[in-house]
């Protein structure tokens, strides 16, 4: 890390510099007369501030902040706190390194190079603004709203998107979390039990844990991991549906080495199995179920036998899952996921984990899935004006949907597909919040593409991302640590204890600097110029938590005053609603075209030479967003390929082996990883950690380390139903010391 | 008293939450570590597939090998237990194992940044902190962890305990039976012990048995070769106060220091 050194070294003379030290006291401390170890004191002593809420992730756990001399030294868990308590996790802890990062955006700049190839320049806030305003009004004028097209992501991005969708009036929005990510599993879960999921299932007092993919460990959310230790501690038995050894296997009791993509089949058989067995829940299907024969009928043909030659997997140790969960059931935890766009299959992979928690009867019971009833907080934001539904990318000419299940937005393929086309109507304005599609959406030179032929692109962001590169003004926002916005409820993740609801608002730990604004400026600032003025619901960004606050008869004061959690009396969590149901078979997905009942679709399989590219997560790192932070880039620096150890015996290749990679379309990694050969990955994929190798130089840390796994992911597959991506359908090859090297995997 | 923390690797998930809680709390340059993370395997521990973490730290050993190797001048150092008031005086050196609850400390001010507790350490468990100079040393201070001494007495738990997610950091006293941790080594906790070495770690692990096969098959940590590590350290504790006195007589002047200061911050980028 002698690079990191170095640039901390850079630093600390450019700051002396900086105070300009006379240079009579500058020879002082150099001769050494009075100079004294800087042991480091601790932070216990140190002033304590309240009303913190993480974004390293999306979990948001609630902080305290130590500050010294005005400066935040540590973050650690409010101790008030219900959800994650005192703990935070790796990325939590690292936040002052966001916080401080000398690498941030500080000033508004201007792109006086090219998109792609910028040159920067510092310009006023005024400037700045003045143009964003200009550009996507000319936009707006030529085009019509639905020629600004909008890629946010995170707390900040939810306000812009808002004025974008709601006021402006285009359709064209396209959110990460839903298309790159849970979108199918929560409209999945819509179409069975009318809400979505979330991760809510009652892992303490469950007695079954069942993980389709999940690796929690690698994937960390501080609360929820907490919740699934607790369940391995009270005795529940876990399975873990991966095609390679997970954290999360590592504590399995099963663990089911699924061919990649073919999770739908096991469920089925699974299911299948169940009900030949007369062990599902008769009782609760004849109350709550709906189309449960047809159902039952439909999936007959999912033996043992054929889910185990579908999925390579033994068909006693599909036996042995089914029996597991049917002698547990209630009280189950059919976990639904989070990132679920996988292969292009995903909605009835998602339907089917839905539809076995029915059939296991584990919903709203003692360990199954169990909605927590939290506490309501208003949503002030920009008001639903009326546009028309003309320009709606998804309908097709006869007016039906494209996509009928999407989550809210438009899916990104049909935006990027309209873009490069100008076919129905051109895409010229582009307004990236949060978001960095470049490392998220799959296809990176389609991206490059979309980005190029826009007239206008600003971009709003805390790190100088790859996406950064392709605006012409980047404007630097403020951290969750310098702001006011999100409210965070929820209760207690343990149901065997008190019922307790909280409500938290993030405040904060910091005050901004530079020339670092929040989004309710920004964006006001922008609607002011685009003659919006009168439509602009709240004047800052206290106002707007102050107003969602009040709702539940609180205010930002009186959360302080409360040491930033309000805390009170909860509800119990298992009554289950009158109007709940269960929709094994549903009519209005078959007269939408696509299967009523959760159906297996296969995919591609790699073609000789080749494996499937796997990727998830590590546990310092969220998506692509952390990858410049110091201490996390110093835990893990790169993120090694996992290798069938016996292929690569076959391979020539041993541990710490620098590695690139090529894939079926010819697209070559930019940079290179370590191997790591393991028995605990299949010999037809292999495997790395997203979130690594962003390409641009502004990234002193994160620039060139590691692999970027989007780079690979070229081949694009969308889910029909719901139009989300499938990111697991690629394939690659090794290269060594410039040299293809084939992966003999389908021996 | 004899303080110690065990790892429950049935807990433990791997997240690095310890690692880093810690750097921030005593302000760890980045490129080092008071306390690491490795992830073992998977690997096949016969005939079973594995996988499990090595959270490391300074063990605090009951014999620690690093304490005896400390060149620095010794003093006479009054040491109090918490508990009972009781004193103890002791001759020791810049590091030394605390009588009254077991833990191995350094005083900064008197380390001269040797590095031979460091060599003498085979877990690793201790580095140079280049960011701590003064009038004794240039290169540095020794630094470890502390098993956050200063927080414990205060009441506190130890900052990696504090913030680990999933509670799989048990910090305690092992003389006493009573204790969350003595429960765990009743229960089988062990500590990882050098090829050949009798150190009486006191930093334990805990786990399913074929997680501690692994971990204690892949970490076998090797003791060190004192005479080299002595050689080194008497040659460092002869240069340390000529070099201090020229720069205190000022003979190197100005420019002298600024040239010396150079070639000091190639040298660490190296």
């Amino acid at each position: 890390m002698a690079f990191n050194l170095t640039r901390r070294k850079f630093l600390q003379s450019a700051s002396l510099a900086a105070v300009a030290l006379p240079l009579s006291k500058a020879v002082a401390s150099e001769s050494g007369i009075k100079r004294s170890p800087h042991e480091a004191k601790g932070s216990l002593k140190n002033e304590t501030v309240v009303g913190g809420i993480c974004e390293m992730c999306f979990w948001r756990c609630q902080l305290v902040g130590k500050k010294r001399d005005d400066r935040l030294v540590k973050i650690e868990g409010n101790p008030k706190s219900i959800d994650n308590g005192t703990s935070i996790c790796a990325r939590g802890n690292a936040g002052i390194k966001l916080l401080y990062d000398p690498d941030r955006l500080k000033y508004p700049l201007k792109n006086v190079g090219e998109r792609g190839n910028p040159k920067w320049k510092r310009i006023s806030w005024k400037e700045a603004l003045d143009e964003c305003g200009d550009k996507l009004k000319a936009v707006q004028d030529k085009y019509g709203a639905q020629g600004i097209s909008v890629f946010p992501h995170g707390s900040t991005a939810k306000y812009p998107m808002h004025f974008f969708e709601r006021t402006v009036g285009t359709p064209n929005v396209s959110e990460a979390s839903f298309f790159q990510c849970r979108g199918i599993r929560d409209t999945a879960y819509l179409a069975t039990i009318g809400m979505a999921p979330g991760e809510k299932v009652d892992m303490p007092n469950s007695k079954v844990i069942f993980l389709l993919g999940g690796h929690f460990g690698e994937n960390v959310h501080v609360s929820h991991v907490k919740s699934y230790m607790k369940g391995l501690q009270n005795g529940a038995k876990l399975v873990v549906v991966d095609p390679r050894y997970s954290a999360s296997a590592a504590k399995s009791d099963i663990w089911v080495k699924i061919k990649p993509g073919t999770d739908t089949a096991f469920l089925l058989a699974i299911m299948n199995y169940i009900i030949k067995n007369k062990k599902h829940a008769a009782d609760f299907i004849d109350e709550y179920g709906d189309g449960f024969d047809e159902f039952a009928t439909g999936i007959k043909e999912w033996t043992l036998e054929k889910a185990a030659g579908e999925c390579d997997v033994p068909v006693a140790q599909i036996k042995e899952v089914a029996d597991l969960l049917a002698a547990n059931a209630p009280n189950v935890s059919i976990h639904p996921g989070r990132h679920v766009s996988w292969y292009g299959n995903d909605f009835q992979r998602q339907r089917s984990l839905a539809c076995l928690t029915g059939v296991l009867g584990a919903y709203y019971v003692k360990g199954g899935w169990v909605p927590a009833v939290t506490p309501k907080v208003g949503k002030a934001s920009w008001e639903h004006k009326e546009h028309d539904e003309d320009h709606n990318l998804n309908l097709n000419s006869d007016e039906e949907l494209i996509h009928p299940y999407t989550p809210p937005g438009t899916p990104t393929e049909l935006i990027r597909d309209a873009a490069l086309t100008g076919k129905p109507y051109p895409i010229k304005g582009c307004v990236l919040w949060g978001q960095n599609p470049i490392q998220t959406i799959p296809g990176q030179e389609k991206m490059k593409k979309v980005l190029k032929q826009m007239d206008f692109v600003m971009c709003v962001d805390v790190m100088p991302t790859d996406v950064t590169m392709w605006a012409d003004i980047l404007l630097p926002e403020v951290s969750y640590l310098e702001r006011y916005d999100y409210i965070k409820t929820g209760t207690q993740w343990d149901f065997a204890e008190k019922n307790q609801q909280y409500i938290s608002a993030r405040m904060p730990l910091a005050a901004p600097m530079f020339e670092r604004k929040d989004q309710v400026y920004i964006t006001n600032e922008i609607a002011k110029r685009m003659g919006y003025e009168k439509d602009i619901p709240v004047k800052s960004i206290e106002e707007m938590v102050d107003k969602n606050l009040k709702v539940a008869g609180l205010s930002i004061e009186q959360l302080k005053k409360e040491d930033g959690i309000h805390i009170r009396e909860g509800k119990n969590p298992y009554n289950m609603p009158d109007d709940f149901e269960v929709i094994f078979y549903n009519e209005d997905l078959e007269d939408a075209g696509f299967p009523g009942i959760p159906t297996y679709i296969p995919v591609e399989q790699p073609p000789a030479g080749f494996a499937r590219l796997l990727y998830g997560r590590v546990p310092v790192h969220t998506f692509n967003r952390t990858q410049n932070n110091v201490w996390l880039n110093k835990a893990m620096p790169s993120n090694p390929v996992w290798l069938n150890d016996e292929l690569a015996g076959k391979m020539g290749l041993a541990d710490g082996d620098e590695v690139g990679f090529i894939n079926q379309e010819g697209v070559k990694s930019r940079t290179t990883t370590t191997v790591k050969t393991t028995p605990g990955i299949r010999k037809d994929s292999i495997y790395m950690g997203h979130g690594y190798g962003s390409a641009n130089p502004l990234m002193s840390v994160g620039v060139n380390a590691g692999v970027d796994d989007t780079s690979l992911i070229t081949k694009i597959t969308v889910d029909p139903e719901t139009g989300c991506h499938g990111m697991r359908n690629n394939f690659v090859k090794f290269i060594k010391d410039g040299k293809i090297i084939d992966i003999p995997s389908a021996a | 008293m004899q303080y110690g923390m065990i790892i429950d690797l049935e807990r433990c998930v791997g997240c690095h939450a310890c690692t880093i809680a810690c750097k921030a709390e005593w302000e760890v340059p980045v490129e080092f570590g008071r306390n690491w993370v490795y992830r073992m395997g998977p690997a096949m521990v016969e005939n079973e597939m594995a996988s499990t973490y090595y959270p490391g730290l300074c063990n605090h050993c009951n014999d620690p090998v690093c304490v005896p190797e400390c060149p620095a001048d010794t003093v006479d150092m009054t040491f109090t237990d918490a508990k009972t008031g009781k004193t103890e005086t002791l001759e020791v050196a810049a590091t030394w194992k605390d009588p009254f609850d077991g833990t191995v400390q350094i005083d900064k001010s008197r380390c001269i940044g040797c590095g031979a507790c460091a060599d003498a350490c085979p877990y690793n468990a201790r580095y140079i902190n280049s960011e701590q100079l003064d009038d004794v040393s240039d290169d540095g201070k020794a630094d470890k962890c502390t098993y956050c001494k200063p927080r414990v007495e205060a009441g506190s738990d130890p900052a990696c305990v504090q913030t680990c997610i999933t509670g799989a950091r048990i910090f305690g006293d092992l003389d006493d039976p009573d204790s969350e941790v003595s429960k765990y080594v009743k229960k089988g906790a062990k500590g990882i012990e050098p090829e050949g070495g009798e150190l009486g770690p006191n930093s334990r692990y805990f786990g399913k048995k074929k997680d501690m096969a692994l971990l204690f098959n892949s970490q076998k940590p090797e003791l060190a070769d004192l005479n080299q590590v002595r050689r080194r350290a008497m040659l460092a504790s002869m240069v340390k106060p000529a070099m201090k006195t020229i720069k205190n007589i000022g003979l190197l002047g100005v420019v002298g220091v600024m040239v010396a200061k150079h070639a000091g911050d190639k040298e660490i980028k190296e």
